[in-house]
């Protein structure tokens, strides 16, 4: 009986003792490291294809054309069909009527930009059949519906966070450059990388998003909503502080 | 144990101990904790360009010129617009609630006829129908004393052969009954208060309710040097921060401005009126201070110290408020100190076959109205003055439910001031004539319709639609559109011709003679903005700033001088029926020695029975115990005078 018990216990050392637990180990610290996280996410794309190659680099504007400060020190963000019509010059109510007289329903977006309405295609500046495309996509479900466009913000930040674009407006990629060690957690090296860049807001936004022609997928979190480069306080108070800013609640939970 | 079940816990114990070796499950509960702020029913925060809108407010009398505060197009709050000089950057109780009430759930949502939702088209052919059969007994009641929608309403009894246009009982119809009518006089009175170096403000509580009160409030704080007197029936808030608060009747306070009228004539100041004489003779005789302390219990020395001080200042004015006696009184004493007391032109119109502002203001409707087609415009006269309004078929304009719109027939929902354009000319009270146009701040979300629009509609007056009304207007004013809409004001600092008036000798002899009720306490009913006014109640967050004097939980508080709680028998806290005219209230007894002993002060513009959580069954309807007598000598009907049994319940 003894000598049994004391077989298998020889045995048990034998077939594991610690081999089971190190691949156990294993396994989920390579899926926690490398398959897991992907999965939190999900990507969702923008409602339409936007290029700000076409505007930047084809129409000649500047980021401070649709992404300005307004007077009261209060940042634009994203622009607002009223700026768009600036230059898309479809007459909203032209177009509708024109949709009504063609008889078709104008919430059947597909149906309309099928039906190629000369007053939304006269208008049109986009020279390729891609670029019009998308143009006629943001002018059909967007402008002359009298809606604004729901842009997903990869920078996404709840309302109870209080965010100045004025108050780091002065921010210096240079000088920051000097504690890119210290911000190594907090803002992609990539941004320091090369001669320092004029414009700061790579330090938070898409890398050189004025050179991009489609933008990329909004990962959403499948938990939390949040888009996976929406800044985390953590990273705000790491640099509050390497920067001496306060860090009290209120400074940005006003 | 077998092999295979030890190796698999083993196995287990090393993934669950390598998974806490990354970060999958501190972000995963990190991402837990901050799921919660994204929960789809919590609201989120609508972000955008934030705006000041200019436009106009009329839920007070007078009107406040405002800025809409907008972000991405969308209203939230208004405040006070600097650059218009009615508010200086100031604004009322009321309008500043105004995006709240934009937004109520008692909006009206369509028109309604008997209950029932009806098109607009109906509507038309049903109220075209019932003029038609009217003629001329057609009536029409304002509550709106300042824009132009009054001229359409006109021009539309014009065009029915009616005159019956109604405004609900203000400050305005009396000082205009007491200077046009009885004076001979034209244009609008208006006093500097600003830049007056002694303002006897007898009976008008202009820091509360009377006239432009927002502009009244400017004037005050920015008149350093001069001093203002409060003189009524009780210390209101009005009275706390003058200088000096003179207690007097309000049926007494034409015989008060006449006995100081005395000292006044007796220091031989004169103005070349035809009747001057006679007045001399009238006050000389008739109202002398002994006399006058006898009638109204005010002390002579009281008088004569305010005459001394009206006299010896360069630039007095006083500023009546109370009955048409009261007012011609006080006109008259303006004209013999000749200070800062204004007489403002009246602007052009835009409707030719509209009344005049002062032909407006003529008809009596304490005395009652009856026709048999009845149109309400933005008014609760079957709130404040049910007994005297009947109407074969009654058709009220309102943006909100109103006892009015609850008893009329047809109820036209007219869009909220922030969504119409609209206009606020001269209101009462203000030193100069000016005029401010208002523009549509929000999209109107429910079926409504412009009031003039709907009757413009009805009658041929040669415009289409509301807005050519207004480009008329602001052309017969002579002012600039593009900066009217930028919301500053065109003022005018001309005045009305003065020549041929009188200072209704004759009239005045009598009608200033104090005449109260049989009742056991005079009654003084006072209007606070908070608190609500004839035409608008509280508003949404309002409530919070009515004192435990005017209201505690849903009862009212009347207010008594010690001396009269004990000879009623009551004391702090008593419950109390109030009877007078043909009603009674219910109130609780607050002791307050600023109300003069022998009276009862309550505030008016609570009990509604229709509205919205917060005005609804809140305290009780003074209106209904306010006993409406005759100014038989002037020809008009005041409130004056009321008075009131009290019985402890």
């Amino acid at each position: 009986m003894g000598q049994k018990v004391m077989e298998e216990r020889k045995a048990s050392k034998r077939c594991g003792g610690v081999l089971p637990f190190i691949i156990g180990f294993l396994a989920t610290c390579v899926l926690g490291w490398a398959v897991l996280p992907g999965l939190f996410y999900v990507e969702v794309e923008q409602p339409f294809k936007f290029s700000h190659t076409i505007h930047v680099e084809g129409q000649g504007m500047d980021c401070e054309s649709c992404h300005f400060f307004r007077d009261d020190g209060s940042y634009a963000g994203f622009p607002t069909n009223e700026g768009c019509a600036e230059c898309h010059a479809v007459d909203p109510e032209e177009a509708m009527e024109a949709i009504a007289e063609a008889g078709i329903d104008a919430n059947d977006y597909d149906a309309i930009m099928k039906a190629e309405i000369g007053a939304i295609e006269d208008n049109l500046a986009s020279e390729s059949d891609e670029n019009k495309q998308a143009e006629r996509e943001y002018i059909v479900k967007y402008l002359i519906q009298g809606k604004e466009v729901p842009w997903l913000n990869y920078q996404y930040q709840p309302d109870n966070v209080y965010f100045s674009h004025k108050a780091h407006e002065g921010l210096d990629i240079a000088e920051l450059a000097e504690m890119k060690k210290e911000l190594s957690s907090v803002v992609d090296s990539a941004v320091f990388e090369g001669e320092a860049p004029e414009q700061n807001c790579n330090l938070c936004h898409l890398k050189d998003i004025d050179k991009n022609d489609t933008p990329p997928a909004f990962q959403q979190n499948i938990l939390s909503g949040y888009s996976k480069m929406t800044m985390k306080m953590w990273k705000c108070e790491r640099c509050h502080a390497l920067k001496g800013q306060p860090n009290a609640c209120y400074t940005c939970h006003k | 144990m077998s092999v295979a079940r030890r190796a698999f816990i083993q196995m287990s114990v090393g993934a669950t101990v390598g998974i806490l070796f990354t970060p999958t499950v501190w972000t995963a509960l990190d991402d837990v904790s901050i799921w919660t702020q994204n929960w789809p029913w919590i609201p989120s925060l609508k972000y955008g360009e934030v705006k000041g809108v200019p436009t106009v407010s009329k839920m007070c009398e007078s009107g406040c010129a405002v800025k809409v505060r907008t972000v991405a197009g969308e209203a939230f709050g208004t405040e006070g617009n600097m650059d218009n000089p009615l508010s200086g950057g100031g604004i009322c109780p009321l309008c500043a609630n105004g995006v709240q009430v934009m937004n109520s759930p008692t909006r009206i949502k369509a028109p309604m006829l008997n209950g029932k939702e009806i098109s607009w088209d109906d509507a038309n052919k049903l109220v075209s129908e019932k003029l038609a059969a009217a003629g001329s007994k057609v009536a029409v009641i304002s509550g709106d004393q300042t824009g132009t929608v009054n001229e359409v309403f006109s021009g539309l009894l014009a065009s029915q052969g009616s005159d019956a246009f109604y405004s609900m009982p203000s400050d305005m119809q009396a000082a205009d009954k007491a200077w046009t009518g009885l004076m001979g006089g034209s244009g609008q009175i208006g006093y500097d208060m600003e830049n007056a170096d002694v303002v006897l403000l007898a009976g008008a509580d202009a820091l509360e309710s009377w006239g432009p009160t927002v502009a009244n409030m400017k004037a005050f704080a920015n008149n350093e040097n001069g001093k203002f007197i409060f003189a009524g029936p009780m210390q209101t808030r009005t009275a706390s921060v003058t200088s000096k608060w003179v207690p007097v009747p309000a049926e007494g306070m034409a015989a008060f401005t006449l006995g100081i009228t005395y000292y006044v004539l007796q220091a031989g100041k004169s103005v070349p009126a035809a009747d001057f004489d006679q007045f001399k003779a009238m006050v000389i005789s008739g109202y002398t201070p002994a006399k006058v302390e006898a009638a109204t219990g005010v002390k002579a020395d009281a008088m004569a110290e305010i005459a001394k001080q009206l006299l010896a200042a360069d630039n007095p004015v006083v500023v009546p408020g109370g009955s048409v006696a009261a007012n011609g009184a006080a006109f008259a004493l303006n004209l013999l100190l000749g200070g800062a007391m204004k007489v403002l032109p009246e602007f052009g119109k835009a409707v030719e076959t509209a009344m005049t502002r002062s032909e407006m203001l003529k008809q009596d409707i304490l005395k009652g109205v009856s026709a048999d087609v009845l149109m309400v415009y933005e008014a609760n006269p079957f709130y404040a003055l049910p007994e005297q309004v009947k109407g074969a078929f009654t058709v009220a304009f309102d943006s909100v439910e109103t006892e009015t719109t609850a008893a009329a027939d047809l109820v036209l929902p007219t869009p909220h001031a922030y969504e119409r354009a609209d206009d606020l000319a001269t209101p009462y009270g203000v030193a100069s004539a000016t005029y401010s146009l208002g523009v549509p701040v929000s999209k109107p979300t429910l079926n409504v319709m412009n009031a003039a629009d709907f009757v413009l509609g009805l009658a041929d007056l040669g415009f289409e639609n509301f807005d050519e009304v207004l480009e008329a207007k602001v052309t017969a004013v002579g002012a600039d559109m593009d900066e009217l809409a930028e919301g500053a004001a065109y003022v005018l600092e001309e005045s009305a011709d003065v020549s041929g008036v009188t200072l209704a000798a004759s009239v005045l002899g009598k009608a200033a003679v104090p005449v109260k009720g049989t009742g056991a306490v005079a009654l003084a009913p006072y209007t606070l903005l908070n608190v609500g006014t004839a035409n608008q109640a509280t508003t949404p967050n309002a409530p919070c700033t009515i004192s435990n004097n005017q209201l505690i939980g849903d009862n009212m508080v009347v207010m008594m001088a010690s001396a009269t709680a004990k000879k009623l028998g009551v004391g702090v806290g008593s419950k109390v029926k109030l009877s007078g005219g043909n009603g009674d209230c219910e109130a609780l007894v607050q002791v307050f020695e600023g109300v003069l002993p022998g009276v009862v002060a309550a505030p008016l513009g609570m009990g509604h029975t229709v509205g919205d959580e917060f005005s609804k069954g809140k305290g009780d309807n003074v209106y209904k115990i306010l006993t409406v007598s005759s100014e038989a000598a002037a020809g008009a009907s005041t409130w004056a005078g009321s008075t009131v049994n009290v019985a402890k319940i």
